[in-house]
């Protein structure tokens, strides 16, 4: 029986091997904050993170997923839900009806880990990706570089 | 709007008929319960008829009320609207905690739940047409203010002072001459109340505040249900689970509607380990057409056993219908111009033809469009001792319920008032009026019925495309007649799929609602949802609107309220050919809109008093009872109808947007343009006042375009929260980009082309312009802020690329193709 590793906690599904991710994290395990949008690929609201990349769980199959991958979704982003993308989006009101919301944090969070700085440019490559219906779109990327400062202001404190 | 279905259901008639008759009155009662008081605010004739007296004595649950005061000082708001991304209850709270001055951090928020009890004492849940502030903002003021009121007198009992001294202020009542103040909570474990507040004398008695005084109302404060939607915990419909539940996904029928099952053949499903039933769901109420749907343990495993399954459908009337053909039928309908139904028609106008100097003659096109919310339709239903349990997010719990008793007691062969519903509201992840249709729910009960667990049915996005409520296509004819430079005659025919039909709407069916008789002769009825918005606000001497229903549009694509609903497609083609008249005029487009926004005429809005009688193109709200400001009886006028000004106030936006967008005096880059358009959506009783200027460049090699920047200025009255107004505002004109620029939905053989984001396209983070938001807090009564801008951005870009490089593009969305083709015309 596959086991999981999300979050920091150990799951583990009896789900057959050719199972959507997704549907195991958010059905199997009820970690319900990563949403299904599409079930293609082509939204992004079930972006989570595969050891640190963002990946889209409705593609990745259960099978296919290492024994030692971590993965965390956007109930694990941060033990406080402090992480500097959260207040951010809070601080710039970001979410309006909020489903594809968790996506766009996690696939946000994503980008600054490996990039502290990015342009604004960069910043839409990235994220452009992300479906939202409501159209939060103007409020993400000045959120998404909000949040790069928060992270250099705990970085400079730290 | 009331479903057929409910109409038929029984009790759900009387019901629906008895809003905004008998709930007038205010009751402010304290309850002692074992030595913590609480207070609400309810409604005394309905409290006392459905015995809420004991539910009130309940802290932990109080249905009969607005809002509940706890003796730890915390006030809990029970907001009935939905929640769906414009953080209504957050707006709404900010009203009442503004008249009953609370504190602003001790504030809660929670949702009745939906059942034949609650629907006696809150009315109708049903949000839609952007008028949750516009209809609710003056009521619950005044519940606000009225708990205030007595609240400061008990406190001054408790002060030992008199009423006369005391005022309240954040959650404690004060006394000037003591210094001393108590609060909220304090004031409700020792004094205990019982006072009515009747309409409309004691109601005219409450004084409700000056713009001046306003603290909460007006601020930005952060909306209540943020949070949670950055951590994961928000709760929409597809995150609930119960015991034992089994999973739905439905097998797309043949057709989008009328297919008929002919055979199930479930051979290969059952090889499928945790396949449970292939479930033919009853459709002889005309809902779920052709419906199976294949349930498992898990959800994946029911998405794989409706593959599985092999059915055969009888396709039904509409089997071989396609989008050209539907326009094709729609040409042929507009030629019989004696069949029109006038649904405006001011002065003479086939005289001003006559002595009009040059007659423009365009036809203009729009597709159809659909929801695509980001969360698919999804329900879980619970059948638990003799109980019917819906969760689920959606626009309407209330037509939720009836819809599923006039079902069930249909299917079980039982008495609507013999069933017990209850709907539980969660969030819904996007609605633009796409979750107030409940065939999933009607469809999740059947499966429990036959299978006899709960069931959660899940659309996969497939199967929401193919079972999408779209937007009707359109075909419009509009005629001008122009004389001395100026617009002497316009006439707009429209055939489209009306909507009505389907919910059981008109005269036909029973009742008059959204519906008016046209002004001709004939007196026919006219679906006020689909031909709304040729209604304009430009005085026009001579003005005539004719509207064709296409049946069979109706049900093929089962046409429904999408954003906007037919200001969209009327806006745009009203806004685009006035571009034309003014060219052919000779006339600036900015000048020309600005000499017809003059309030003259039925351009006028409306005075507080009442509507006078007679007038063609004033309507009267009675029809319109979701936004009814005042009874029936007219006997007193408690606010302004939100028409105040007219378009007076439309072109005081035009003017500020033409000059923030630098319209006439921005040096502009090659083949780039600036285009016009104005609105004042939502329906003509609920006016909100919005002008924009989109700067569009297209590239003359392959007609592409890009929108470079939207300015937008809107005059929504009052301003709740200005920020959130703001995030409004800019969804919905992106909403409106996309309509322009990608979204379509196209009709083959009876069924959706389109299956999911890669054929259907929405727009993307990198295609959002700048957009430039101001907004005029004019101080009337507020209006809706959720849907009026995204009218006016397809129009003002369709004017765009005409300034650009020539092309007038009479189709909606604007293809590169399209522009290509109208250059080589130009």
């Amino acid at each position: 029986m596959p086991t999981l590793s999300i979050n920091g906690q150990s799951y583990f599904s009896d789900s057959p091997p050719d199972t959507p991710l997704l549907w195991v994290i958010r059905e199997d395990l009820r970690l319900t904050g990563t949403k299904f949008g599409c079930g293609q690929g082509l939204c992004g609201s079930c972006t989570v993170h595969l050891n640190g990349q963002p990946v889209r769980s409705c593609q990745v199959k259960l099978g296919d997923v290492a024994a030692d991958s971590l993965i965390t979704t956007i109930e694990g982003l941060d033990p406080s839900d402090a992480h500097p993308v959260q207040q951010a989006w809070i601080e710039a009101q970001v979410p309006q009806c909020g489903y594809c919301q968790s996506g766009q944090i996690m696939q946000a969070a994503a980008l600054l880990a490996v990039n502290p700085a990015p342009s604004e440019e960069q910043i839409v490559a990235h994220m452009n990706g992300n479906l939202c219906r409501c159209a939060t779109y103007s409020r993400i990327v000045g959120a998404v570089q909000r949040a790069a400062q928060l992270m250099k202001e705990e970085t400079n404190h730290a | 709007m009331l479903e057929k279905n409910t109409l038929e259901s029984g009790t759900a008639v009387d019901a629906a008929a008895r809003p905004g008759i008998s709930r007038r009155d205010f009751l402010v009662r304290s309850s002692i319960i074992a030595g913590s008081g609480f207070l609400s605010i309810g409604l005394p004739g309905l409290v006392a008829s459905t015995g809420a007296e004991a539910a009130i004595g309940t802290p932990a649950y109080t249905p009969a009320i607005w809002f509940t005061i706890t003796p730890d000082g915390k006030t809990t708001m029970h907001i009935v609207k939905t929640e769906m991304g414009q953080h209504i209850g957050t707006g709404l709270a900010q009203v009442i905690a503004e008249e009953l001055e609370v504190k602003w951090e001790d504030v809660r928020l929670d949702t009745p739940l939906e059942s034949v009890e609650n629907f006696n004492i809150y009315g109708l849940a049903y949000t839609v047409n952007s008028g949750s502030v516009t209809t609710e903002f003056d009521r619950i003021a005044r519940a606000g203010a009225a708990g205030r009121m007595v609240l400061v007198e008990a406190g001054a009992k408790v002060l030992g002072a008199n009423v006369a001294d005391c005022h309240a202020e954040s959650s404690r009542v004060y006394d000037k001459v003591s210094g001393r103040s108590v609060g909220y909570g304090e004031i409700l474990q020792k004094v205990k109340f019982d006072r009515k507040f009747t309409y409309p004398d004691d109601l005219k008695s409450i004084v409700l505040k000056d713009k001046s005084q306003y603290k909460i109302i007006g601020k930005s404060v952060p909306a209540l249900d943020i949070p949670s939607k950055t951590n994961g915990q928000a709760k929409y419909g597809i995150d609930v689970f119960l015991p034992n539940m089994a999973y739905g996904a439905l097998v797309v029928p043949r057709t989008r509607y009328s297919s008929k099952v002919l055979s199930i053949d479930d051979s290969e499903a059952k090889k499928i380990p945790g396949f449970i039933k292939a479930v033919k769901i009853d459709d002889s109420m005309g809902k779920c057409t052709g419906w199976v749907v294949a349930v498992a343990d898990k959800f994946p495993t029911a998405m794989k056993a409706a593959k599985a399954l092999k059915v055969k459908w009888d396709a039904g009337p509409y089997a071989n219908l396609s989008s050209a053909d539907l326009l094709e039928q729609y040409k042929q309908l507009a030629k019989d111009e004696k069949a029109g139904a006038a649904w405006v028609l001011e002065g003479d106008v086939d005289k001003g033809f006559g002595e009009a100097e040059k007659v423009l003659e365009m036809e203009y096109t729009t597709d159809m469009v659909c929801h695509a919310t980001m969360e698919p339709l999804n329900c879980t239903v619970q059948m638990t001792n003799g109980e019917w349990h819906v969760h689920v997010g959606t626009q309407s719990t209330s037509f939720a319920r009836m819809t599923l008793t006039g079902y069930l007691s249909k299917v079980l062969k039982k008495k609507p008032e013999e069933l017990k519903i209850f709907v539980h509201q969660y969030l819904v992840g996007g609605g633009f009026g796409g979750k107030q249709d409940y065939d999933d729910i009607l469809a999740a009960a059947y499966c429990v019925k036959e299978i006899g667990r709960p069931v959660k049915l899940i659309h996969t996005r497939e199967s929401n495309f193919a079972t999408s409520f779209a937007r009707t296509p359109t075909y419009h004819k509009v005629k001008a007649g122009i004389k001395d430079g100026e617009l002497l005659a316009m006439n707009q025919d429209i055939v489209c799929g009306w909507m009505g039909a389907r919910f059981g709407v008109g005269k036909k069916y029973g009742t008059d609602w959204l519906q008016q008789d046209s002004w001709d002769e004939k007196k026919q009825d006219i679906d006020q949802w689909s031909i709304g918005g040729s209604d304009h606000w430009y005085y026009m001497k001579n003005h005539r609107v004719r509207a064709w229903n296409h049946e069979p549009t109706t049900w093929a694509v089962q046409a429904s309220a999408l954003r906007t609903v037919s200001n969209s497609y009327n806006i745009f083609v009203v806004e685009s050919s006035l571009d034309e008249v003014a060219l052919a005029a000779g006339r600036d487009p900015l000048e020309f809109r600005l000499s017809m926004l003059n309030g003259k005429g039925g351009s006028r809005g409306i005075p507080n008093t009442g509507y006078p009688e007679g007038t063609r193109s004033d309507y009267y709200m009675d029809q319109l009872w979701i936004s009814l400001p005042w009874g029936k009886d007219k006997a007193w006028v408690p606010y302004e109808s939100a028409t105040v000004g007219g378009a007076l106030r439309l072109a005081n936006c035009l003017r500020v947007a033409a000059g923030k967008a630098g319209y006439g005096s921005k040096k502009l880059p090659p083949n780039t343009g600036m285009g016009i358009a104005v609105t004042a959506a939502e329906e003509r009783q609920s006016p909100t006042w919005v002008a924009g200027i989109a700067e569009v460049t297209v590239d003359p090699a392959t007609g592409t375009f890009t929108i470079n920047k939207l300015t937008i200025v809107m005059d929504p009255g009052t301003v709740v929260n200005p920020k959130n107004v703001e995030a409004q505002i800019r969804g919905s004109a992106l909403w409106g980009a996309s309509q322009i620029m990608s979204e379509k939905l196209t009709l083959k053989n009876g069924g959706f082309e389109q299956t999911n984001f890669h054929d259907y396209v929405p727009i993307r983070l990198a295609q959002v312009p700048e957009i430039d938001v101001t907004i005029i807090d004019s101080g009337h009564h507020p209006s809706g802020v959720g849907e009026p801008a995204s009218t006016i951005v397809a129009p003002a870009v369709a004017n765009a690329i005409f300034n650009a490089v020539g092309a007038r593009v009479r189709h909606m969305p604007i293809s590169a193709e399209a522009v290509m083709t109208a250059m080589k015309k130009a």
